[in-house]
């Protein structure tokens, strides 16, 4: 009985080794880099997060492009510069006759005018849309205008489930609406003048608009992708009034993704999506069609992606790797093993736990693949200025002297240098100090132990007493947890103040922090571009990523005349101005330190540039 | 078996005595004392318990003595390198820790023979705190599991019938689920309203509510064990012998069921604590165990497995607290092994062939 | 016959309940599945995102996601929105039943005679340094010998890739990590299995009809001790092939594991359901698989019921 057993299992384990086998293993691709997690998203209007954004910009190319090095606009699919208006607010792009798509279609005006009223639809729901919005003429009134309509246009699509004469009428409603969609949007700052000649009229005074036109979300979509928009019966929204298109656009072959994501609506599937299948370019353009140095060739959920070298793109044939891969590597530390063995030759961030002592070789000189440049993002740490109470606690933070106390009782140096010893400089300001060009950091608060509790005793809580319990919110699954024990101590020594820790899963930690459940709260910002605004922007009354609700219509009022003047150095004056007021004066912040960005580069790689913006165009890599 | 799997390998019955006579329990006792292994192992976990019940005061005021300064990763050496002044201020501010003050020069003395972190805090006395709350952990979450499951399964085993059908349904649509979702989303759930609930003491709630996931996943095989011997038992004559005497159901199963469930329940129970101790240390490795600054000895081992590497060595961060996890561990199933032989007759029998 | 009908519609009905129960914790843990902790989304487009995936209406999402799964189609991801769980699982599937399979093979190959001789020898050397090492395979932490592992092999010894998925040599380090606790288990419960049956009567009869002892352990007494170890393969072999979480995260291996935590943590309702109906069917055929095979080894519980 046993050997018969045995002989069974042996016999299986036999079949399992030669399936193995069989299935035929992919050959390693010119450049292999590493990632954390699988991509959230391939589409450029929806994607927010920088793994997304590093891909994005080696498939696609928009109106300009990132500079390597200096990652300052460059020219990208249209001739740089282009024309600008003597006020700065209308912008003429003429596009590169030699600019093609994936599969040989040339790049035209209506492609951008396309992709960037995709990006400010409500139904693609992008994290990026105020980028346009707020810049662009016409698309504010636009994008409040639909969201209103989505609005009444659920409701509707609610009630009307029955059937009947309620569905005619909703179905009338959505054609009409549908129409007049494109009735306004018309008369936006967006406009195809030729088939070659992008028109842009801005809203406001935007210096860094050219720096902008390189970001994913303002990238072109070819005319392809409307073959996969839902619909609702014959109407090109869905019931709720929404543009959306199936999510299975994104990927290298359509057909593979065509069981996906089936509607809960009445629609009708578009059986346009064969006639994709005649379409010229090889295996990649049967799905995703994309305008870059770089097509997708391949990409399997978690494990890897696959990027092939385009071959209508009008440089193809001075871009050195053929083939690049993108692996995942969920455990930080599996990751630079694999980097130490050579299986990867690229490692964009390394957080694991003994960072410091590789950010200690990489100053020393030890090893000179490994890189830690300063990045355009600020670590700080917010608190709730609006509401009275607090988790069935009073909040003492709405008084602007407890704020002021708790930032000046933080002694950063000695986090930054002896806990952490990432090499991060330690930061009093939100925009981070000498990495953009022309802007002057005003002075801010030092650390002052004295100080804090003066001003603590002063808001009448002498020593700590009488402070409740404080609340401090932070996300588990990054590594802050250092930061924040170091902080609660701090606290504790220096002003009496009892501190509770609360750390949350991202989803849970996301909510209560829109939702204002905390009292102190971890957070941070990285730069989406070259410009004070957008981390001043954040603090607007107005703005959604604005979680503090600290509300200060001078604050406001100092952006939006910064917007107004066209004098760049008084622009910035007043936007410096704008800065001082909140980390000198208002303090609903406590910035920490400035990030730095620890990653590693073969020593055989060339072409890759460790910047500020963590931004890198692979189409310049050569590996030897 | 690590701990995202439930073992159900409890499947031998161990015979009993009909009453539990005592001269049945003396020799369950004394084949427990001869298996050395399991005596071993009941002498190192009563000492650890001891030397670490005695070193609370000092665990307690000291375990986030953060030594930012100069003890940041430091190796373990023979003299403390943090401040002793601090140490001692933080000890008479506890309200245990301030009745102790005498021993201190002596328990601040030991504070560096296991290193200290990344914060600069004792390993030696987070180690022991860790070790208290670790096994506070899995005997909550085993007693727990072993009261609710035996209740389960008694009830069961005695109702018959339908709800007999319809209770072991309910036990094996549990077993059904993934166990690592189910703690998941319990916590996840669970947190809110237990927080709002303790209130001020909130970073009470996150252990509540490790206890509570762990314990409501572990109690299914006690249920299943517990729900086997009753119905042996309930066939067997002295049990008759009581209805026919008129006893309840509940009077049945309190006087006379109970004490002859003691052996097999509390066999369940041993396994279910290192089994309990094992998922709170996953728990930790996902990020979601116990929450800083309080530690636990699988926390402390998954911190330190994450800081292995090429580069620099952190031994101390690894070695001290598996070592102390693997030996617990080893004990408390070696103690398990010793109670279910000594409780049956047969397997300490040298096989016929 | 009748037996294996029954345990099938047992078994339905346990997946049904599975679901539900999974579908009304998943509707009452709070918080948003579309909140992103770096970039917060405005209002109304929260609000029409909830309406496009009926997230408003449980009672709808409960049916229209059964009748999808009945189809094989589990509907959108909400973290992963470029794909469906459909994919997600298909692409995790087949490693992770890979990985699961060779483990547990591994068990059975390892664990079974190991547990035997121990049993037959049982108190001499070979017995104790089995029960040692058995222990101390229950009482490690896999994410202990996973890194362990990885170091030894991949770094000093650099003889297998460092994680990762694709070729033979990705597979045996995992699969090995994996089953190191599936090989202590079984070992110890052949061991027990053996034990209980070579201290039984049939044995004592057998020996005393004159059978010779290499044909009593083999021949006889093999088949009963196996049933302990049988029971616990079933769910045992159900775990495995649907992915450990540790392994796959130190390995890089992308199997279902994962999964089950992620969709968890990000509160992906979509992801959470499909995973635990996968986990369920998966499980209950398992069982039934083992159910038959013991009706196979013990003909007196095919007489039975």
């Amino acid at each position: 009985m046993l050997r018969v057993l045995m002989a069974a299992c042996l016999v299986s384990l036999a079949i399992v080794v030669v399936v193995v086998i069989a299935v035929p293993d992919t050959l390693r691709a010119d450049f292999t880099y590493a990632a954390a997690s699988g991509l959230n998203t391939l589409d450029p209007a929806q994607m927010s997060w920088t793994k997304d954004l590093r891909v994005a910009v080696n498939i696609w190319e928009g109106l300009t492009a990132y500079d390597p090095q200096t990652t300052t606009p460059i020219a990208g699919v249209a001739y740089f510069p282009p024309k600008v208006s003597p006020d700065g607010l209308v912008y003429e792009f003429t596009i590169r006759p030699d600019a093609r798509w994936s599969n040989g279609d040339p790049v035209t005006a209506a492609d951008f005018v396309r992709g960037w009223r995709r990006a400010v639809e409500p139904g693609t729901a992008g994290d990026y849309a105020a980028l346009l919005i707020d810049n662009i003429a016409g698309l504010g009134e636009y994008y409040d205008w639909r969201n209103q309509a989505v609005s009444v246009l659920t409701s509707l699509s609610r009630m009307s489930a029955g059937g009947g004469d309620r569905a005619a009428n909703h179905r009338q409603s959505l054609l009409a609406h549908a129409l007049e969609c494109d009735n306004r949007f018309a008369r936006t700052g967006i406009r195809a003048v030729s088939n070659s000649t992008l028109r842009v009229t801005l809203a406001r005074s935007c210096p860094y608009f050219l720096d902008l036109c390189a970001f994913p979300t303002f990238m072109p979509i070819h005319e392809s992708i409307e073959r996969l928009r839902e619909r609702f019966e014959d109407v090109p929204l869905t019931a709720q009034g929404l543009v959306v298109y199936d999510p299975q656009w994104t990927k290298p072959d359509y057909a593979a993704g065509a069981k996906g994501n089936t509607a809960r609506t009445r629609t009708v599937r578009a059986k346009a999506r064969d006639s994709l299948a005649s379409e010229t370019g090889g295996s990649a353009c049967r799905g995703l069609i994309t305008n870059g140095p770089y097509r997708l060739a391949e990409w399997s959920f978690k494990r890897r992606l696959r990027l092939e070298r385009n071959p209508y793109y009008r440089d193809h044939d001075r871009i050195a790797c053929r083939t690049i891969d993108r692996l995942v590597y969920s455990d930080a530390n599996t990751a630079v093993m694999a980097y130490e063995a050579g299986d990867v030759d690229f490692l964009p961030g390394m957080e694991v736990h003994y960072d410091h002592r590789l950010v200690q070789l990489s100053a020393a000189g030890d090893r000179p693949d490994f890189h830690n440049p300063a990045v355009l993002a600020t670590h700080f740490y917010i608190f709730n200025c609006r509401d009275q109470e607090v988790l069935g606690r009073t909040n003492p933070f709405t008084d602007v002297r407890v704020r002021r106390a708790f930032c000046l009782a933080v002694d950063k140096k000695l986090l930054v240098e002896k806990v952490l010893a990432r090499g991060e400089p330690v930061s009093d300001h939100l925009v981070p100090v000498g990495l953009i060009a022309g802007y002057e950091s005003p002075p801010a608060l030092t650390a002052d132990p004295a100080e804090a509790r003066r001003l603590l005793a002063e808001a009448g809580y002498p020593d700590g007493r009488g402070l409740p319990a404080i609340d401090l919110l932070y996300n588990t699954a990054g590594v802050d947890e250092k930061t924040c024990q170091v902080l609660v101590r701090m606290w504790r020594d220096v002003l009496g103040a009892r501190v509770e820790l609360r750390g949350k899963e991202p989803k849970t930690f996301a909510e209560d922090k829109v939702n204002r459940r905390y009292m102190v709260a971890r957070a941070g910002w990285y730069g989406d571009y070259n410009d004070p605004t957008t981390f001043l922007d954040i603090f607007r009354s107005d703005n959604g990523n604005n979680d503090t609700g600290y509300v200060n219509r001078a604050y406001d009022d100092l952006l939006d005349q910064a917007g107004r003047v066209s004098s760049a150095t008084e622009r910035m004056a007043l936007l410096a101005r704008a800065e001082t007021i909140l980390v000198r004066e208002a303090c609903p912040l406590l910035p920490l330190y400035q990030h730095t960005n620890l990653m590693a580069i073969k020593p055989y790689v060339k072409g890759l540039y460790p910047n500020a913006r963590l931004v890198f165009p692979f189409r310049y890599v050569t590996v030897d | 078996m690590d701990a995202e799997t439930r073992s159900g390998d409890i499947n031998s019955s161990p015979a009993l005595a009909a009453d539990g006579a005592p001269a049945a329990r003396r020799r369950v006792w004394a084949r427990f004392r001869r298996n050395r292994l399991a005596r071993a192992s009941a002498w190192f976990l009563a000492l650890c318990l001891l030397l670490i019940l005695a070193s609370m005061p000092f665990a307690l005021s000291w375990f986030d003595m953060q030594g930012l300064e100069n003890a940041v990763r430091h190796p373990p050496v023979v003299t403390p390198v943090a401040d002793a002044d601090a140490f001692s201020g933080q000890l008479r501010q506890n309200p245990l820790g301030r009745w102790f003050t005498w021993a201190e020069p002596a328990a601040h003395y030991v504070a560096g023979w296991m290193g200290y972190d990344a914060l600069g805090r004792s390993l030696l006395y987070r180690c022991m705190l860790g070790w208290l709350v670790s096994l506070g952990i899995g005997l909550a979450a085993a007693c727990f599991a072993v009261v609710f499951g035996t209740f389960w399964g008694a009830v069961a085993a005695l109702a018959g019938g339908r709800t007999d059908t319809l209770m072991m349904r309910v036990v094996d649509m549990f077993y059904g689920l993934p166990y690592v979702l189910l703690v998941i989303l319990l916590k996840v759930g669970l947190e809110g309203p237990l927080r709002s609930l303790l209130g001020d003491r909130a970073e009470l709630a996150n252990v509540v509510i490790l206890f509570a996931a762990i314990g409501a996943v572990s109690w299914l095989t006690p249920a299943r064990v517990v729900r086997g011997q009753v119905l042996s038992l309930a066939q067997q004559v002295f049990v008759e012998a009581a209805r026919a005497g008129g006893a309840g159901t509940l009077r049945i199963l309190w006087r006379h069921l109970l004490p002859n469930l003691v052996g097999p329940v509390v066999v369940c129970a041993t396994l279910v604590v290192p089994q309990a101790i094992l998922q709170e240390s996953f728990l930790s490795f996902l990020g979601i165990g116990v929450r800083a600054p309080i530690p636990s000895l699988g926390r402390l081992a998954a911190d330190g497995v994450q800081a292995v590497n090429t580069f620099v060595g952190f031994w101390w961060l690894i070695t001290f607290p598996c070592v102390l996890l693997v030996a617990t561990l080893l004990a408390l199933n070696f103690l398990g092994d010793g109670l279910r032989d000594a409780l049956d007759p047969k397997s300490s029998q040298a096989p016929i062939v | 016959m009748m037996r294996v009908l029954r345990r099938l519609v047992l078994g339905l009905a346990t997946v049904a309940a599975v679901y539900t129960l999974t579908f009304v914790m998943v509707m009452v843990v709070p918080g948003n599945p579309f909140a992103n902790p770096e970039r917060n989304m405005p209002p109304e487009v929260i609000k029409a995102l909830e309406a496009r995936y009926s997230v408003d209406q449980p009672v709808k999402y409960f049916f229209e996601f059964l009748a999808g799964a009945v189809r094989l189609d589990f509907g959108p991801s909400f973290q992963y929105r470029d794909w469906t769980c459909t994919q997600i699982i298909a692409s995790a599937l087949p490693v992770s039943l890979t990985l699961g399979f060779v483990a547990i093979l591994l068990a059975v190959l390892v664990g079974v005679p190991v547990g035997v001789l121990s049993a037959v020898n049982r108190n001499g050397w070979f017995d104790v340094t089995t029960v040692g090492l058995v222990m101390i395979g229950i009482s490690l932490p896999t994410f202990v010998t996973g890194s362990a592992l990885l170091i030894l092999f991949a770094v000093f010894a650099h003889w297998l890739p460092i994680g990762g998925w694709g070729s033979l040599a990705h597979l045996p380090l995992p699969a090995l990590t994996l089953s190191l606790p599936f090989i202590a288990y079984v070992a110890r419960l052949t061991r027990i299995g053996m034990l209980d049956v070579l201290t039984g009567d049939f044995v004592r009869t057998g020996l005393a009809k004159g059978l010779a002892r290499r044909v009593v352990i083999w021949k006889h007494a093999f088949k009963p001790a196996l049933l302990p170890v049988l029971s616990f393969l079933g769910p045992a072999a159900a775990q495995a092939m649907t992915g450990s979480f540790v392994v796959e995260k130190v390995f890089g291996v992308p199997g279902l594991g994962q999964h089950f935590v992620d969709g968890a943590l990000n509160l992906d309702r979509g992801l959470v359901l499909s995973t635990v109906l996968v986990f369920a069917v998966i499980l209950v055929a398992f069982n039934l698989l083992v159910d038959v095979v013991y009706g196979l080894i013990d003909p007196r519980i095919a007489e039975a019921t």
